[in-house]
């Protein structure tokens, strides 16, 4: 018996599941770049990629869509289990979870366009920096680690999101000091918020991704769970080889 | 890519062309290997029917006869020992040589065997059977002499005087001419056994013998080889032991049906003394001859019965034997009844190993019990065949055709048994 | 040889409430081994569901549970079956009573070419089950009534059973074999013969008849095995590799063979 068990027996079963990997892929490397350039946007007072970010989301949503088909497509006529059956499921969700950040990219944009050339007043710039840099690290590394099934790849993701929190935090107490010494910023400062919490928001959804990760790996559902936790389940003694 | 696709088109027809024909020639080849085997069939059977058909019909003499209880010395007060033991042959004589209107030595000698030898006895069972006509007149179709049955049947049409003098001819034309010589259904060649006079042998004691000699076959293999096959097929053990049986009994299927005979012969007659001649000996052989047939069917059928009935039956937790009675048995029973009676049949056709038991024994009384000597139809067959009477030809012709009758009527029952059996599922 | 050397059961072979156990099971058919060193419960009132490959030993497995491997003569079993902590291999036991207790279900539907009623009756019948014909008459309505099918054929209870529909045959099969009131049924893939429509049925039957029977099923069908089972075995070249709760196996097997399995990269 050939015990080469990389691959199908169906050939076009492997196809389908590595077309929904890849295509997800895509939309991943799309989505880190909106979130990038929406960044750019608002660090440098540039709105001109602003448009086109606003312009792209609906590319975004049209992959999400497609893929999502192909996933149910792949429920139906193979009926996975197993590794494969995580695989379309944790595909299926991260699908969503990518098409939300897109989503907060293009609220980013938005505030970006309303904020205008007046984007170096200089709130928060450096926990926007800081921030926006960080969250793109975590997407990139989320979807590496999908791509590779990189478990540790995975928490690391996790343990930047903790990061991004507190300075998240950090951010929010400084622009309340701001707010309150001057009454006339409060627009603006509510600007500036809107953009922190997109950008915690999309940390939060590299973190789902991760999670992800680790059920296509591990078969563990780490939702709602902390770190240590996360950790202790994504490594059982015995956990399966693929 | 559609050049190629032209070429293997084209590859293709040209082998179908190549295909039909040899398709063709097999089919060509089959329809002669069964016209052969037709024709052959035709020319057998044409053949016995034209030769053996003119057996049921047998020539007689129309007579009234006066039955002279004085000249016979017997009156309608006789005893039946009395009436039996008077001359009838003297009063035939008489009657024919007047009948013929014969004067001259040779004419009166010639007068009197028209008839069969067989004539007196057929008026003494008349008398015997009424005796109110002694005294009177008796109205009896008369047998004749196979000559005369001959010459009436084949000979006359062609002219030929067959065996029979000018005169004898010239007497027979006038009886024929006044309607008192005629033919009628043979009954003599069913109702009596066998005879050195043609005209007065019959099957009736090759039947009896056969029937009887059936009857033992039948019920000495049909047990043992259903047994014998159940066993073999459900019980056994698989060992050596079993093995050198089952090849045994395939062999045996195959040995020479004389050799059987050889074995009858030395142990029921030699050592277990049984009579030779009789339907019991000779059925005991057939039964050897028979049983590997029924047993290797027998087997057949049984393992035709699907596993998954056995199983079925197993896994409810039937014993072995009633997994066998209940189920193997009723739905084998019809190849086993079919293979039984092709053995009988076969059984039924053998000549060789009766021959060794005695069977060939000229046996004039009709056997009633399977301890009476009798011969068996095929030999009776090979019997007549021997005889040098052209009559004997004939009722050879004529027992080989009730022969097949009863072979086709037995391969009927067959096919009909196994038809019904199988029908109630 | 066995395929994997020193290989241990991963998951959870063993039962808390075991109807059968069977223990250390080896299975030779004359030189060849089927079966390596297979420990297992079956629990009471549950369906395991024995899958793997073509030749694998599941059903061989199967047969050892009521003994019909033995009729095959170059078949050896060693090792230990507990039928309630009885060996059923053991040197007194008679396997007539023991086939009576762990009943079979054949993958080809085999009604008996008898009338429907006969062949449900056919069990009670040898076992003595039954003093007068009305106990018999109960006991095949109840039979037939329990495997779904005494509405589809009380009006021809005569009828011979071989002219049921396949899916209809198999669940008179099942009636059969329920009629005796076993404790254990044993099913080798019963429904592979079967459209989904009867498969759908019979796997329904499945899940009724758990409540008061033990169930072991083969079948080569892994929804099939997802669809009705609480437990799965994984059965490979002869060894038990996993069993575990059916919706583990079918998300996250532990053993790699056991995924490769499922998830179509070999059998």
């Amino acid at each position: 018996m050939e015990m080469n068990f990389s691959q199908h027996i169906s050939g076009q079963f492997n196809t389908d599941l590595e077309a929904i990997r890849s295509h997800m892929m895509a939309m991943g490397g799309l989505v880190e770049r909106q979130v990038a350039n929406a960044i750019e946007a608002i660090t440098s007072g540039d709105t001109s990629p602003a448009d086109e970010i606003i312009r792209r989301e609906d590319d975004v949503d049209r992959m999400e869509v497609a893929i999502d088909r192909e996933c149910t497509q792949i429920l139906v006529r193979r009926q996975p289990a197993a590794s494969d059956l995580r695989m379309v499921l944790a595909v299926s969700r991260v699908v969503r979870d990518l098409e939300r950040i897109g989503d907060e990219a293009q609220k980013i944009a938005f505030h970006a366009l309303e904020i205008g050339g007046s984007a170096n007043s200089g709130f928060c710039q450096q926990a926007i920096r800081y921030m926006g840099a960080e969250v793109c690290k975590m997407i990139s590394g989320a979807l590496d680690a999908f791509a590779r099934h990189d478990v540790d790849g995975a928490i690391d993701v996790v343990r930047h999101d903790k990061l991004v929190d507190q300075q998240y935090s950090a951010a929010l107490r400084e622009l309340i000091t701001y707010m309150m010494e001057d009454p006339r910023s409060i627009g603006q400062a509510i600007n500036i918020l809107w953009i922190l919490r997109a950008i915690e928001r999309i940390g939060d959804h590299a973190r789902n991704i991760s999670e992800q990760v680790i059920y296509v790996v591990s078969g563990a559902d780490v939702r709602h769970s902390s770190l240590t936790e996360m950790e202790e389940r994504a490594h059982p003694d015995n956990a399966a080889e693929d | 890519m559609t050049d190629q696709q032209l070429t293997t088109r084209a590859k293709v027809e040209r082998s179908m062309t190549r295909r039909r024909r040899a398709e063709m020639r097999f089919r060509a080849y089959g329809v002669m290997s069964i016209a052969f085997g037709l024709l052959c069939l035709v020319v057998l059977f044409s053949n016995i029917l034209g030769q053996g058909l003119s057996t049921f019909r047998q020539t007689v003499l129309e007579v009234n006869l006066h039955i002279d209880g004085d000249a016979l010395g017997i009156s309608r007060q006789s005893s039946e020992a009395e009436i039996s033991a008077a001359d009838y042959e003297t009063l035939l004589k008489n009657f024919m040589r007047e009948k013929a209107g014969a004067t001259s030595r040779d004419d009166r000698r010639l007068a009197g065997t028209l008839v069969s030898v067989g004539a007196p006895w057929q008026i003494r069972d008349a008398v015997l059977a009424n005796t109110d006509v002694i005294g009177d007149h008796l109205r009896l179709e008369i047998i004749m002499d196979d000559d005369v049955d001959q010459w009436y049947k084949h000979d006359r049409d062609i002219g030929q005087p067959g065996r029979l003098k000018d005169n004898q001819i010239k007497w027979l034309e006038s009886w024929i001419a006044d309607g008192s010589l005629h033919t009628r259904f043979n009954t003599t060649f069913f109702v009596n056994g066998d005879s050195r006079e043609p005209e007065l042998a019959g099957i009736r004691g090759a039947i009896a013998g056969s029937l009887l000699t059936m009857l033992v076959t039948f019920l000495l293999s049909f047990p043992i080889g259903v047994a014998a096959a159940i066993y073999l097929e459900e019980f056994a053990p698989r060992n050596r032991m079993t093995e050198i049986v089952e090849i045994n009994i395939n062999n045996l299927a195959a040995v020479p049906s004389i050799t059987f005979g050889l074995l009858g012969l030395a142990i029921f007659i030699g050592l277990f003394g049984v009579a030779r001649s009789t339907p019991l000996v000779g059925g005991l052989v057939l039964t050897l001859m028979t049983l590997p047939t029924i047993i290797i069917s027998g087997r057949a059928a049984i393992k035709a019965v699907p596993p998954s009935i056995r199983e079925a039956a197993l896994g409810l937790g039937a014993s072995r034997m009633q997994m066998v009675f209940h189920h193997v048995l009723p739905l084998a029973l019809p190849g086993m009844l079919t293979g039984t009676i092709i053995g009988m049949a076969q059984a039924l056709g053998e000549t060789a190993p009766l021959l060794m038991v005695g069977m060939i024994a000229f046996v004039v009384d009709v056997p009633n019990f399977i301890s009476d000597p009798a011969t068996v139809l095929p030999v009776q067959i090979f019997l007549w065949s021997d005889s040098p009477e052209r009559a004997f030809t004939e009722r050879t012709s004529g027992a080989i055709i009730v022969l097949l009758a009863f072979l086709i009527v037995m391969n009927t029952a067959a096919v009909w048994l196994r038809r019904r059996l199988e029908r109630r599922w | 040889m066995p395929i994997i050397k020193d290989h241990k059961t991963d998951g959870l072979p063993f039962s808390d409430s075991p109807k059968l156990k069977a223990r250390n099971v080896n299975v030779f058919y004359g030189e060849k081994q089927a079966i390596y060193d297979v420990s297992l419960d079956i629990g009471a009132n549950e369906v395991i569901a024995l899958i793997g490959p073509s030749g694998c030993g599941k059903s061989t497995f199967l047969r050892c549970l009521n003994r019909m491997n033995d009729t095959i003569e170059i078949c050896r079993v060693d090792g230990q079956i507990l039928l309630d902590d009885d060996d059923i291999y053991g040197s007194k036991v008679d396997v007539v009573p023991l086939r009576a207790r762990v009943g079979m279900v054949f993958q080809k539907p085999n009604p008996f070419p008898k009338s429907i009623f006969d062949n449900v009756a056919y069990g009670p019948r040898i076992h003595g089950l039954v003093e007068h014909r009305d106990e018999l008459h109960e006991i095949v309505e109840n039979s037939l009534k329990r495997a779904g099918l005494w509405n589809e054929v009380k009006d021809r209870l005569h009828a011979p059973g071989t002219g049921l529909s396949g899916g209809q045959q198999q669940r008179l099969c099942i009636a059969r074999t329920i009629a005796v009131d076993p404790e254990v049924i044993l099913m080798d893939e019963p429904c592979s013969a079967l459209d989904p429509i009867a498969t759908a049925k019979i796997e329904e039957l499945i899940d009724e008849l758990r409540e008061n029977y033990t169930i072991a099923i083969v079948t080569h069908s892994m929804q099939q095995a997802a669809r009705v089972s609480q437990r799965t075995a994984y059965f490979h070249m002869g060894q038990l590799i996993e069993v575990n709760p059916t919706d583990l196996v079918f998300t996250t097997p532990q053993h790699s063979l056991t995924e490769a399995y499922i998830t179509g990269r070999f059998g």
